[in-house]
């Protein structure tokens, strides 16, 4: 490369680097120091407090419960997007003209707002109005009424289901973008040797779609790790912080109750999960690489 | 249409044109197939259909008949109602405020770092490459409180600011990936083309260089432009007063406010999904193309 070039490399990269440093990698960094301290949000003085913040979520029965919750949210994660959006993706791959119509309609909710789509599922939730809950009286389960999101047994659940729903549509454009890349000669000779629909899309279609599914899976897990939004709007961790996760326990420690060093313990531990998610994806990724090259 | 006469054991369409030869039976399962299909999409649908249905109604036919059923008279006077007393207006303007800018600014930055990693190596570029990216699996939560602190120093707290300035941080690992490996599949010949004729590098990244990436750019504005807009973690922390309030978070306090406006709210949560549901009609190609990267091959 010639010196002018180089120079001219130094120009690009200055300022969005900069910037990056400044507003990602610096927080991230301080996260780490805050997290050692006993900071409250305010005053400019605080304390070193060594692992005191971590030793305390040792015994936090609200950390427990954010940490399950969080980890019932993933496993939700890795299940129900791929799954689901892969049965909806089968059923709409090569449909002919109508399932351009109803691709388009499936995939709808992923331009939704999780602000709206919180909104939307607590009318399907309410005890009174709820949809969930009139459909339930009339096919005669009236047993199972309920305020899903005021009871501790099913808010986290509900939230959960509801978030799926943009989930699904995701994981489903994803798969259907897969499709398009088996080859019509291998599914064909599959069904030539009498392999079956169901046969053929587990032996054949299935593993060619390893490259979608990875992604399907890491990009829902890692929103659910970071789901927030969804939550604050339906049920706010709450009742008696049944829901919480890891997101919001760490916004009630830090911007309800001011007690930041606790919260930045809390974002770094959210952080070093999202890690090994990351380590496990990229692993993957290479296993794929040698698959395919 | 090759693709409806594609043998697959469950038949392919009921409206093809080689339909009249397929057998009965297989006509029957396509039937069946045909109706289930839809009535998993009339379930899927109803969140988005209740929500249009209500705010066509009047509250006092939502107190009456509540909002799961069609509305006896249609009405917009829900819309009149979020539009003037919820302040729609005036959410919708900051939002587009934050929006256009981040979205311009991160799309910017990923031109000019994929640009140079792609086109201009150098020892430690590859590194550069991962080091810019990873900020894609950083849970936002995780930098909130050094932002928060840094915001309110610097006085940007409860400003429009400090919106813009984190969406252009967070966007620069994706519009840093699609770039670059946009302008990894460009020729090197071009390039030094227009070098040899005597252009410096600025010259043949803005002449030579964006008019190809044209698709790119347009996959990052419809990706940008979405995330941004929906996003509602920012103002919660970074904002308190109604004057700097994006329409998110304009309708999530709605709710606080009035719990039982639900016609209100969900002509609020209308004009707030307007300018997404645009882009998702008119641009869905680019939109799509942005949300499948990397699903085909690995």
């Amino acid at each position: 490369m010639t010196r002018a070039s180089r120079k001219w490399a130094l120009i690009f990269l200055a300022v969005p680097v900069s910037f990056y440093i400044v507003v990602v990698i610096y927080p991230l960094a301080s996260s780490f120091y805050y997290s050692f301290t006993d900071w409250n949000g305010f005053s400019e003085q605080y304390n070193f407090v060594g692992l005191d913040n971590f030793e305390r979520m040792k015994t936090d029965r609200l950390f427990r419960g954010a940490l399950k919750n969080t980890l019932v949210w993933t496993v939700a994660a890795v299940v129900i997007p791929t799954s689901i959006g892969l049965l909806i993706a089968l059923a709409l791959h090569e449909r002919g003209l109508l399932s351009r119509l109803y691709k388009s309609l499936f995939y709808l909710p992923i331009c939704l707002s999780l602000v709206v789509i919180g909104q939307v599922w607590i009318w399907i939730y309410q005890p009174g109005f709820g949809l969930l809950n009139i459909v339930l009286e009339k096919i005669g389960l009236s047993e199972y009424t309920r305020a899903f999101l005021a009871d501790p047994d099913t808010a986290l659940e509900s939230v959960i289901a509801a978030w799926s729903w943009q989930q699904v549509a995701l994981a489903m454009v994803i798969f259907l973008a897969g499709l398009t890349a088996v080859p019509r000669e291998l599914t064909e000779a599959a069904e030539i040797d009498g392999a079956g629909y169901w046969r053929t899309v587990r032996h054949v279609i299935i593993p060619l779609l390893r490259p979608a599914s990875v992604i399907v899976i890491a990009l829902s897990v890692i929103n659910s790790l970071k789901s927030f939004d969804i939550l604050y709007m339906m049920t706010r961790g709450g009742p008696f912080h049944s829901s919480d996760n890891l997101a919001m326990m760490m916004y009630n420690e830090s911007f309800q109750k001011y007690r930041m060093g606790y919260g930045s313990a809390i974002a770094v531990v959210l952080f070093l999960i999202t890690l090994v998610v990351i380590v496990v994806y990229f692993r993957q990724q290479r296993g794929l690489e040698q698959l395919y090259d | 249409m090759t693709e409806a006469t594609h043998r697959f054991s469950i038949p392919a369409n009921v409206s093809s044109a080689s339909a009249h030869r397929t057998p009965l039976s297989a006509r029957v399962k396509a039937a069946v197939f045909f109706v289930l299909l839809t009535a998993l999409l009339i379930i899927y649908s109803l969140p988005s259909v209740g929500v249009i249905l209500t705010s066509l109604k009047s509250n006092a036919e939502i107190g009456r008949e509540g909002i799961w059923n069609l509305p006896d008279t249609v009405s917009l006077q829900n819309y009149r109602d979020a539009w003037v007393d919820g302040h729609a207006g005036k959410y919708l303007a900051n939002s587009l405020k934050v929006t256009i800018p981040a979205a311009a600014i991160s799309i910017l930055f990923g031109v000019l770092t994929g640009y140079t990693l792609a086109k201009l190596p150098f020892r430690g570029s590859d590194t550069l490459f991962i080091f810019l990216v990873a900020g894609l699996f950083i849970p936002p939560q995780v930098v909130m409180i050094p932002l928060f602190r840094m915001f309110n120093r610097a006085g940007l707290y409860d400003t429009l600011w400090s919106m813009i300035i984190v969406h252009i941080g967070f966007g620069i690992p994706i519009c840093t990936l699609v770039m670059k490996n946009f302008f990894a599949t460009i020729p090197t010949a071009i390039r030094e083309a227009a070098i040899i004729d005597g252009a410096n590098e600025l010259l043949v990244l803005v002449r030579v260089m964006l008019p190809l990436s044209l698709p790119s750019l347009a996959v990052l504005a419809t990706l940008q432009f979405t995330w941004i807009w929906n996003d509602f973690l920012w103002p919660v922390i970074f904002t308190r007063s109604d004057d700097v309030r994006t329409v998110m978070f304009g309708l999530a306090s709605l709710r606080g406010q009035y719990s039982v406006a639900y016609g209100t709210q969900s002509a609020m949560a209308i004009f707030a999904s307007i300018p997404t549901l645009v882009i998702f009609v008119f641009f869905q190609k680019y939109f799509i193309r942005g949300l499948t990267l990397g699903s085909v091959k690995g």
